[in-house]
């Protein structure tokens, strides 16, 4: 089970609200690579993983990915703060805006809701790491795309931040390859699937 | 029920309590009552916890006591049958 605890895992202080940039980094919330997926993704492939190394980087991961979500929604919240009417028109804010006022609903940044099928679950630990990597991967070019899209210091460094931990989440589902690969008969990886033969 | 299951037990039951009454204290801040059934029952989860992880190994990432080994990892995980 869980326990939350009440601080970010890296701190989120934004002085001016910026509505264009909420709509941009959403995605990191609902969009197909974003925070909620990786932590779901994650969370559910370890039931049938059959080595704790690979049970334990998931969990964790997994978790760091449930605080990342908070991170994400806290760099919404401050961007959407005290927004005037026009701010919010002329952003282009206003297509969220009207079905979510300034609460945190995760779509993606061309505002498709999330949805499961940004997941990838197979049962099959090289299937399923090869997933987590590619994924990793994916969500640190999101990160590079946002930093290109945004010039505010005060957003950038958060994001940074986070940008920097699906570097080191992709190192650590290599260690997990590495570990299901030691464990397999080295001339022959997928003659069998450990989580189900 | 082994000694292990046994102490798990008593801790999800303590547990239980206190994040029972934690939604209760939640929308009634000021109860005595419910602050002072908190206080008993978080107390007693912590020392159940302490001699638990003593025991068996780590129930979070922080409890890791044995410094020439990572227990974290070890099995069961808590979806097994036998290990919940």
């Amino acid at each position: 089970m869980w326990a939350y605890e009440k601080k970010l895992q890296y701190p989120v202080k934004i002085k001016n609200p910026n509505p264009l940039y909420a709509k941009i980094i959403i995605s990191q919330l609902g969009g197909p690579d974003g925070e909620l997926a990786a932590a779901t993704r994650y969370l559910n492939q370890r039931y049938s993983m059959p080595y704790g190394e690979i049970i334990g980087i998931l969990t964790d991961v997994g978790t760091e990915e449930l605080a990342h979500q908070e991170m994400i929604a806290a760099i919404l919240y401050q961007l959407t703060k005290n927004l005037s009417m026009d701010e919010i028109k002329k952003s282009g804010f206003d297509t969220y805006f009207v079905d979510h006022t300034t609460g945190i609903y995760p779509v993606s940044a061309a505002g498709v809701p999330f949805t499961a099928a940004y997941l990838g679950v197979k049962g099959d630990l090289f299937a399923d790491l090869n997933e987590d990597l590619a994924a990793e991967q994916k969500a640190r070019v999101t990160y590079d795309n946002i930093l290109r899209l945004v010039d505010d210091p005060d957003v950038r460094d958060p994001i940074k931040f986070l940008r920097q931990r699906e570097v080191t989440h992709y190192q650590r589902f290599g260690d997990a390859l590495r570990v299901a690969q030691d464990n397999m008969n080295p001339k022959n990886y997928y003659a069998y699937n450990p989580e189900f033969d | 029920m082994n000694e292990r299951e046994r102490l798990l037990r008593r801790i999800q039951a303590e547990d239980f309590a206190v994040v029972e009454t934690v939604l209760y204290l939640d929308g009634h801040p000021t109860n005595k009552k419910a602050l002072a059934f908190y206080d008993k029952h978080r107390a007693i989860a912590k020392g159940l916890r302490d001699e638990y992880e003593g025991k068996f190994g780590p129930l979070t990432i922080y409890a890791n006591n044995d410094m020439n080994d990572w227990h974290w990892i070890d099995k069961p995980w808590p979806w097994e049958s036998g290990a919940n």
